[in-house]
């Protein structure tokens, strides 16, 4: 992920602060907080759309974030990817092993927020994000819309399958496509 | 287990991060990732491919008072009301160890060196990691050092000063150890060498974890878990 990070700072900042919370500094850790707390509860939030859920999970995930924040080599990623990941592993778990196969029918999923970017923040996205996006937009019709809500919304090969009318098989044989074809895409 | 091809990391990998996968598969990956660097590289490979995503996502803000839920379960927390008490006396204690240690980087270099030349010649140098203790840039503590091949684990003493009637507390912090620190047992005394055997982990596990000495009543914590002032290391080759 790239340089958007709230409350102005760098990520060469919030790679200090995981420094110093891995040096057990509680001041750094409110401050890391501070900074990138409402950025992984919105990831939370899309993947598990209640709030509840969201907080409880958004609590362990910091709790892991302290224990682990030694582990942080900021030469392998970003600081903001390395947090988000375990956001995101964390709550990809928990709806995995609540609805192993189960259908949530889009009726009962509150608001989410609608964060297409705006042309404003469009200009403002990273090259990463932009050469992602050209990609995604380089596959076939509906194989980047459901990667896109595999990655963010947590949706299951079944919820896929059922909101795309089609056998999970396929749906299994054209994730992979999209992945192979992505990477390729991407050159890496 | 039939969908998992673990002859082909990347595709596995790929899938695995984009949320696809069934809990079970999940929980199969995150076994292999252990045990498989082609594995864990694919998956950080492509954490860093998809995570541009992420740049969409809308920030949100939680309740007002979940900093606060947090910090109670910070595994210390009990120290923070006597802890300001106890780390005056940790700062103390290091400045005079720091006094006490001329030179003292070049003592950790100088043991380092003896790690490396005293051992060598019955331990493949790229099996060797050293770890330095040491409280801000002050003077480091102590010096462990951990062979992967035997998984023994030395703490040499450097600037250390004996802990009075507290005792010194190992812990590890490490992917398939458990939740949070775990105890590696006490330090037999800063003045003299402690060896201990590392629990049984994959290299991987044990390059990224995160070693902690801290101090403790006599006999140890009392909760399982450190309690006192404690210093921080991680393993580096110790051919560099």
């Amino acid at each position: 992920m790239s340089d958007l990070l709230p409350r102005g700072r760098t990520v060469s900042d919030v790679a200090d602060l995981l420094a110093q919370v891995a040096r057990g500094d509680r001041t750094a850790f409110a401050a890391l907080y501070d900074a990138t707390s409402m950025k992984l509860f919105g990831i939370l939030l899309r993947i598990l759309h209640r709030r509840d859920r969201a907080e409880d999970l958004l609590q362990e995930v910091y709790l892991r974030i302290w224990e682990r924040a030694g582990t942080f080599d900021r030469e392998r990623a970003s600081p903001i990817t390395w947090m988000a990941t375990i956001a995101r592993n964390r709550a990809i778990d928990e709806v995995r092993r609540r609805q192993p196969s189960a259908i949530s029918g889009d009726d009962d999923l509150p608001e989410v927020p609608d964060d297409a970017p705006g042309a404003l923040e469009a200009m403002e996205q990273s090259e990463d994000a932009r050469q992602l996006e050209a990609c995604l937009d380089g596959l076939e019709a509906d194989r980047a819309d459901m990667v896109r809500q595999a990655y963010l919304n947590g949706m299951s090969r079944q919820e896929l399958a059922d909101k795309y009318g089609q056998p999970v098989n396929t749906i299994k044989t054209w994730l992979r496509r999209s992945l192979v074809q992505l990477r390729e895409c991407l050159g890496s | 287990m039939s969908d998992m091809k673990p002859e082909n990391p990347d595709e596995l990998a790929g899938e695995y991060v984009l949320g696809t996968l069934d809990a079970g598969e999940r929980a199969d990956v995150e076994r292999l990732r252990l045990t498989s660097p082609d594995l864990e590289a694919a998956i950080r490979d492509w954490e860093s491919r998809l995570s541009p995503l992420l740049d969409r996502v809308a920030e949100a803000a939680p309740s007002p008072d979940l900093l606060a839920r947090i910090q109670a379960r910070l595994p210390s927390a009990p120290a923070d009301e006597a802890g300001g008490h106890n780390v005056v006396h940790l700062h103390r204690r290091v400045g005079n160890w720091r006094r006490s240690a001329i030179a003292a980087w070049a003592v950790a270099a100088g043991l380092a060196g003896f790690v490396i030349y005293g051992e060598a010649t019955r331990i493949p140098v790229d099996q060797q990691f050293v770890a330095v203790f040491q409280e801000g840039d002050q003077a480091p503590s102590f010096l462990l050092s951990v062979n992967l091949q035997t998984r023994e684990l030395t703490i040499r003493p450097v600037a250390a000063k004996p802990a009075g009637d507290k005792a010194f507390q190992l812990w590890m912090i490490a992917d398939g150890l458990g939740e949070g620190p775990q105890s590696l047992g006490l330090l037999t005394g800063p003045e003299s060498l402690t060896r201990k055997r590392l629990p049984e982990l994959t290299r991987d596990s044990i390059m990224s974890a995160t070693f902690g000495i801290s101090i403790e009543p006599p006999g140890g914590s009392p909760t399982g878990k450190p309690t006192g002032p404690a210093l921080h290391g991680h393993l580096l080759p110790a051919s560099n």
